[in-house]
């Protein structure tokens, strides 16, 4: 393991992402950028209606507008459901729920239908003309009515799902402890990536051939979704990945795919569809309303003894990935501290609200801020220092926890909470904010701690394997075909990093391509944080036997034991003859003209770990009492990344995550009127951090290389989003001495909080 | 209506309708790509360009306003095969990740710089604060602009 942290000549050294030069040209390839000859645009009519039938559509108006091709709604198109969450074939537990063009429209912003015209401007004008009858049904965004009995019928197999577990062993939780409830609400949340949403597909109906080009992060998933939806075999549908401006999981429900290709497989011609930002907002996902109640038990001296979680989180439409997302979630419960008993209980419910889908961290963030808001209730009631508490009850390295019973090997909480303490300079902050909350009437400051456990790939909930094809070119460069799916955060750079880390060569000698499911070995997916941990891994060890697959047919070539053979700066040498030495240009065509082959390797990996991944956040910062706002001082990020591959994007991402934590914390919400079922659908009422507001974040990392992602990396993408929120929220708390956790604490909340006490203190 | 003006240095002669979009003229009659559109409603930055040297939204702005106008989009920024000091520093700095912010970026940074050659941090800030970058903290982006300020010289 010495090695990993040794002599390491690119990994571990900052680069610019892969097609860095290509978008600061502008000439970078989005799908929106794409253009075929004879191309087609499609323009989509969403519901206005929360909850309705569709009676008729009259669509006369629009098809005799010229240049208009079709117009696609439920009654011309397949009656056939998929869930946008399909990601294997057969897969269980997934519900098909949506129709391409849905008939019963259960949100505002369900798909009613579609225009395929000549040019985007005359798709979008005859979607005007578009006549629809609806039978208005009743309607509720509240997810207590849909449990009273609200919307039975709107879904066949049921329009709630339940799962409970319990974890760890009760008989072990101490007598005597002190039991605190907490309540949290978050809002929903748009995952507002810059890039909307676009798709582009092509029918070929002499080859029988489907094509698709879309920013998704599993081209395997939408090629079976889709290929279900239609019955097509799968070797007739090719996905391909195109270049993503953002997702952070917005682009993991296939939503695009299946109106693009039902529009090429009735024109047989190439469809590109592009969503504005509202359709972004009401027709893609969003991350989904949560309502939580966590009741703890600690011993007085601030030992951790149990939890109790109960979520509700509201669907909205359709149930999509939710209950996968809850199950994740009790996965997550124990992946911070250490105690003996837990008992998880979630229910996902639809509603007629927007569907909700993964965010970044997929359910983790909000564990994170449900648990970590209870425990700062609780330092209070105990009188311990909030980190304190957190050094008392989190993991040390080696423990295992308790959903999976696997060993969280070198996660470095601990190390993390100190090292922070220290840097952030804890308890001189504290007690300088005592003596400025003495002073200050107006202004309250305090500081949040936070600790957020994550993982790294599927294992052990789901089966965790990857392919990977490396081939070396005649001129001694190498060529990555794995299934990743850039997000924009740079994955393709790690992997030629590590790539050419292990080969010995320079980062621009190796290519690494991308999603497509016609070439690539088979994969499930850019998610979960998978990709540096198990799919990098996996391009690590291929590389391992491409040099071997190298070495023994140079043996063959030269007629010598492999033995005595090595590979040292990109040359093959005999051992004991320095003469003997082949550049891999020379070695490779050696092979090729003596052997007749090439040098190439398959690499199939299956993981079977998940180590700890930790990040303690420490968030300081300033309320204005009179108006509500939040100024956020200082900010610092610790986490145990293992090995930073490329650092620079590493911190970016952190920070990034941090601007985004720190909005869903205090700014971000996609509220939906309870009258009339509307979310927020616009930037202008959605508030993303800016430059001006965004606070300075510091990062740190804590490395060891200790793990078994490549050169000992661990995940940091997700993982540095779990936890914001519960840090900013912490902090905003201690200020006020309030103990409230309504995501976002925006200036209305706060400001109303203030009111009441005021009202208070007059009685 | 036929709309004359200078687009990247050159001048263009185009009949449009008098309500197109400029970011739809650039994109689908002129083929500048690099314009993107993140929100068509003047909240993301991501369609900003130079109007006369000064940063706008491409998507609030009309056919009928850009009579006689001079228009610099990301693809008119380098010159003679050289990146414009502000494209390498953002490369440098890594402070592109998914890039579709950084053409409108970019841009706004230029129009910074064209007027006040040496910003402060804080002035950087606020002239970014009407561009979105979901990806990032932003922290690479102001070093890379402080960067073009500092070494891009008579080139900015
Ligand atoms: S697209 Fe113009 S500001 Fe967002
Ligand atoms: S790099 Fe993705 S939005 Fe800025």
């Amino acid at each position: 393991m010495e090695f990993n942290m040794k002599n390491l000549k690119i990994v571990g050294v900052s680069h610019p992402i892969h097609d860095a030069e290509a978008k600061v040209r502008g000439n970078a390839i989005y799908t929106g950028d794409m253009q075929f000859a004879g191309m087609q645009y499609a323009a989509m009519l969403l519901s206005p209606k929360p909850h309705a039938l569709i009676k008729s559509i009259d669509a006369s108006e629009a098809l005799a507008l010229d240049g208009v091709e079709t117009v696609l709604h439920c009654f011309n198109t397949t009656e056939r459901t998929f869930s946008r969450f399909q990601k294997l074939s057969r897969q269980p537990g997934i519900m098909n729920q949506e129709r391409v063009f849905n008939r019963e429209l259960r949100q505002i912003g369900d798909r009613v239908a579609c225009v395929v015209a000549e040019t985007p401007e005359i798709a979008r004008q005859a979607v005007r003309l578009i006549k629809v009858e609806y039978e208005e049904l009743s309607f509720t965004t509240d997810v207590h009515e849909v449990l009273k009995g609200a919307l039975a019928g709107m879904h066949p197999e049921g329009v709630s799902f339940e799962f409970e577990r319990e974890m760890g062993d009760k008989s072990l939780v101490a007598q005597d402890c002190v039991e605190t409830v907490t309540h949290s609400i978050m809002d929903r949340v748009s995952h507002a990536a810059m890039e909307p949403h676009a798709c582009v597909a092509y029918y070929n109906k002499s080859m029988d051939e489907l094509t698709i080009w879309s920013p998704n992060q599993g081209v395997f998933g939408v090629r079976t979704m889709i290929a279900d939806l239609f019955e097509m075999q799968y070797h007739k549908v090719r996905v391909i990945k195109t270049t993503m401006g953002g997702s952070f999981g917005a682009k993991q429900d296939w939503i695009l795919e299946p109106v693009a290709a039902c529009a090429t497989l009735a024109t047989g011609k190439p469809v590109k569809v592009v969503y504005s930002r509202e359709q972004v907002m009401l027709n893609t996902s969003c991350r989904a309303p949560y309502i939580a109640d966590v009741k703890s038990k600690f011993t007085r001296d601030g030992l951790l003894q149990s939890l109790d979680i109960d979520v509700i989180l509201d669907a909205g439409a359709y149930l999509g990935n939710t209950m996968a997302y809850i199950k994740y979630q009790s996965t997550l419960v124990p992946r911070t501290y250490q105690y003996p008993y837990a008992r998880y209980r979630g229910q996902a419910v639809c509603t007629n609200g927007t569907t909700s889908g993964g965010l970044r961290g997929w359910s983790s963030g909000e564990l994170c801020l449900f648990v970590e808001h209870n425990l700062n209730i609780v330092a209070r009631r105990l009188d311990i220092d909030p980190l304190e508490l957190r050094l008392k009850n989190v993991h040390m390295p080696w423990n295992k926890e308790m959903a999976n019973n696997i060993s969280l090997e070198e996660i470095r909480a601990k190390e993390c909470l100190e090292l922070g303490r220290e840097k952030f300079a804890w308890d001189e902050k504290k007690q300088s904010d005592a003596d400025f909350n003495l002073k200050n009437k107006r202004y309250q400051r305090g500081v949040g701690v936070s600790c957020g456990g994550h993982l790294n790939g599927y294992f052990p909930i789901n089966f965790d394997f990857t392919g990977v094809e490396i081939r070396f070119t005649e001129s001694g460069s190498a060529i990555v075909n794995v299934a990743v799916h850039d997000h924009g955060c740079g994955t393709v750079q790690a992997f030629k990093m590590i790539a050419a880390e292990t080969l010995g060569l320079p980062v621009d000698m190796v290519w690494v391509a991308e999603g497509d499911s016609a070439y690539n070995p088979f994969d499930t997916g850019c998610y979960a944080s998978r990709s540096i941990y198990v799919i990098g891994r996996a391009v690590k060890d291929c590389c391992h036997k491409l040099q071997e697959q190298l070495l023994q047919d140079m043996a063959c070539v030269l007629s010598m034991p492999v033995e005595d053979l090595e590979i040292v700066d990109a040359q093959v040498r005999a051992k004991n003859d320095p003469s003997t030495c082949f550049s891999y240009t020379d070695a490779v065509h050696k092979i090729l003209f003596t052997l007749q082959k090439e040098v190439s390797a398959k690499h199939q990996y299956k993981n079977t770990t998940n180590c700890g991944v930790m990040g303690t956040h420490f968030a300081h910062v300033e309320v204005d009492t009179w108006t509500g706002m939040t100024k956020i001082l200082d900010y610092l990020a610790v986490h145990d990344i293992g090995k930073a591959i490329n650092p620079e994007i590493c911190r970016a991402q952190v920070q990034g995550a941090v601007v985004m934590g720190s909005g869903i914390a205090l700014t971000e919400t996609m509220h939906t009127n309870p009258k009339t079922g509307k979310s927020v659908s616009s930037l202008k009422d959605y508030h993303v951090m800016n430059a001006w507001e965004a606070p300075q974040v510091q990062v740190l990392f804590i490395e060891d290389g200790l793990t078994e992602g490549p050169y000992g990396a661990k995940s940091i993408g997700e993982a540095s989003l779990v936890p914001v929120t519960a840090a900013i929220v912490g902090a905003v708390n201690e200020a006020l001495q309030s103990d409230f956790c309504e995501c976002p604490l925006n200036p209305d909340k706060i400001v109303a909080l203030m009111q009441e006490r005021m009202k208070k203190e007059c009685v | 209506m036929r709309l004359e003006f200078i687009v990247n240095d050159k001048k263009r002669v185009l009949e449009v309708a008098a309500d197109k979009r400029l970011i739809d003229i650039l994109r689908e009659d002129l083929g500048l790509m690099g314009t993107k559109e993140g929100c068509g409603e003047g909240e993301c930055g991501a369609c900003t360009i130079l109007l006369d040297g000064k940063a706008v939204h491409s998507c609030l702005l009309v056919a009928a306003q850009m009579p006689g106008r001079q228009v610099t989009t990301i693809e008119g920024l380098e010159k003679n095969g050289r990146l414009d000091p502000l494209q390498s520093a953002f490369v440098e700095e890594v402070a592109i990740q998914c890039g579709y912010c950084t053409p409108g970026m970019i841009l706004s940074a230029k129009a910074l710089l064209l007027e006040n050659p040496a910003p402060t941090e804080t002035e950087i800030r606020r002239a970014l604060a009407g561009n979105i970058c979901r990806c990032s903290g932003y922290t690479q982006i102001i070093r890379a602009v402080e960067r073009a300020a500092r070494e891009g010289g008579a080139d900015i």
